[in-house]
């Protein structure tokens, strides 16, 4: 699986700092699992994390904290290597998803519109994180939307098409705050997707905003 | 006064920490490393003995995690950079659920897969950064040390969104074209 739509530069940076936040991360992280090229990038940006850990100013630490630590390695020695258990694979109703979503509390297919369904991915480590799965029927088009903070999508399965190309499974599409776009679902098949959207904002709000064509509200 | 070992010199400690598990090695490890990884720490707590316990926690996994060190892929200070961040991230999470359990500080996503040597590239990346301007420095650290998204970084310093953009896509140019030069 070749990706054509990759990570930003920027995107690589926060992921490599450590500074995404976590439902993006999650996003990226599926991305990343099937692209070699965003993967090699990241070193990059992990090397600069290094280069600004090194050229940082030291703080003193406290006259014991060399000794307590090697204190510590002593007890250490015993700690015997933790095999780990084999990951189970994650689903949704028989259908494999990205090994990101590990640990997350995935929610059941809801109907929110003609040919559409969407579960809400809870998130252990960011209750406020934005995180759904979208399932939309082929051909189907979804609302034409703007965004508030950046919105990062991975494709799972299908494929759809927008003004920036068409994206398929294994590619990731970040749209900035300041784009609009209409993603079309491509026919034959339909399409799953991973989303997650930046900031703050109420989940409600979010799916609100992207229904609103719909429903008319 | 310390002198700043070079980047192999350091490979030389990490190996003698892997393979020897050598006390002596991992304490000068400790003496270089720990006061800036308390600095870094400092960045995200206002507490010093937490930021104290971090710095512990993080040489703790050096010496635990040292086989995994692989000198081909980065150089001492990346590696022991990704091992704080994975324990700052932990950090974090532990704070929002006390009943988390810590995660595997190795569990994040694999990296470096070019040819370059780690330590050679450390050194490069250190260059390039410094060649930076100072407006372009200040937005690569701020991703380095918030979780502010480019919207809130442009509130703090009050400037406006596409000028926090443009810097950082020059920032990232620049950066971009010094490796390339250089590899
Ligand atoms: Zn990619
Ligand atoms: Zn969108």
């Amino acid at each position: 699986m070749t990706a054509n739509h990759h990570a930003t530069d920027e995107t690589l940076m926060r992921f490599a700092a450590g500074t995404l936040a976590a439902g993006p991360a999650i996003v990226v992280e599926a991305h990343l699992a099937s692209c070699s090229a965003c993967r090699a990038r990241i070193g990059t940006f992990e090397a600069v994390g290094g280069a600004i850990l090194e050229d940082m100013d030291p703080t003193p630490l406290s006259a014991k904290a060399l000794n307590d630590t090697l204190a510590m390695l002593d007890d250490d020695e015993e700690a015997s290597a933790v095999v780990p258990s084999p990951p189970t694979p994650v689903e949704i109703e028989g259908i494999r998803l990205p090994d990101a979503l590990r640990g997350c509390d995935i929610g059941r297919w809801r109907w929110i519109g003609p040919g559409m369904k969407m579960s809400r991915v809870g998130v252990p480590q960011d209750p406020d994180a934005n995180l759904i799965l979208l399932k939309v029927g082929p051909g189907r088009a979804l609302p034409d939307h703007g965004h508030v903070g950046t919105e990062f999508t991975y494709i799972v399965s299908g494929s759809f098409s927008d003004k920036f190309g068409t994206f398929r499974p294994g590619d990731l599409a970040e749209m900035d705050d300041d784009v609009e776009h209409q993603p079309i679902v491509d026919r034959d098949v339909e399409c799953i997707c991973l989303a997650a959207m930046e900031g703050k904002m109420r989940f409600k709000n979010v799916i609100g905003r992207m229904l609103q064509p719909i429903f008319g509200i | 006064t310390q002198q700043t070992p070079s980047p192999d010199a350091l490979v030389e400690m990490m190996m003698q920490v892997a393979q020897g598990r050598d006390r002596q090695a991992f304490a000068l490890l400790f003496r270089y490393f720990g006061p800036r990884l308390k600095t870094f720490f400092l960045r995200w707590t206002i507490s010093s003995a937490v930021a104290e316990d971090l710095v512990q926690e993080t040489m703790l996994t050096v010496w635990r995690k040292a086989s995994y060190f692989d000198a081909g892929r980065a150089g001492v200070a990346t590696w022991i950079f990704t091992v704080a961040r994975n324990i700052r991230i932990d950090h974090l999470r532990r704070q929002r659920d006390p009943s988390a359990l810590p995660a595997d500080p190795e569990g994040s996503p694999d990296t470096v897969e070019d040819g370059l040597l780690g330590a050679e590239r450390d050194a490069q990346v250190r260059q390039a950064l410094k060649t930076l301007s100072p407006e372009q420095q200040t937005i690569i650290r701020l991703s380095y040390f918030s979780e502010k998204s480019q919207t809130e970084i442009a509130d703090e310093l009050g400037i406006p969104l596409g000028t926090v953009k443009s810097r950082t896509r020059l920032a990232m140019n620049r950066l971009r074209a010094l490796l390339e030069d250089r590899s």
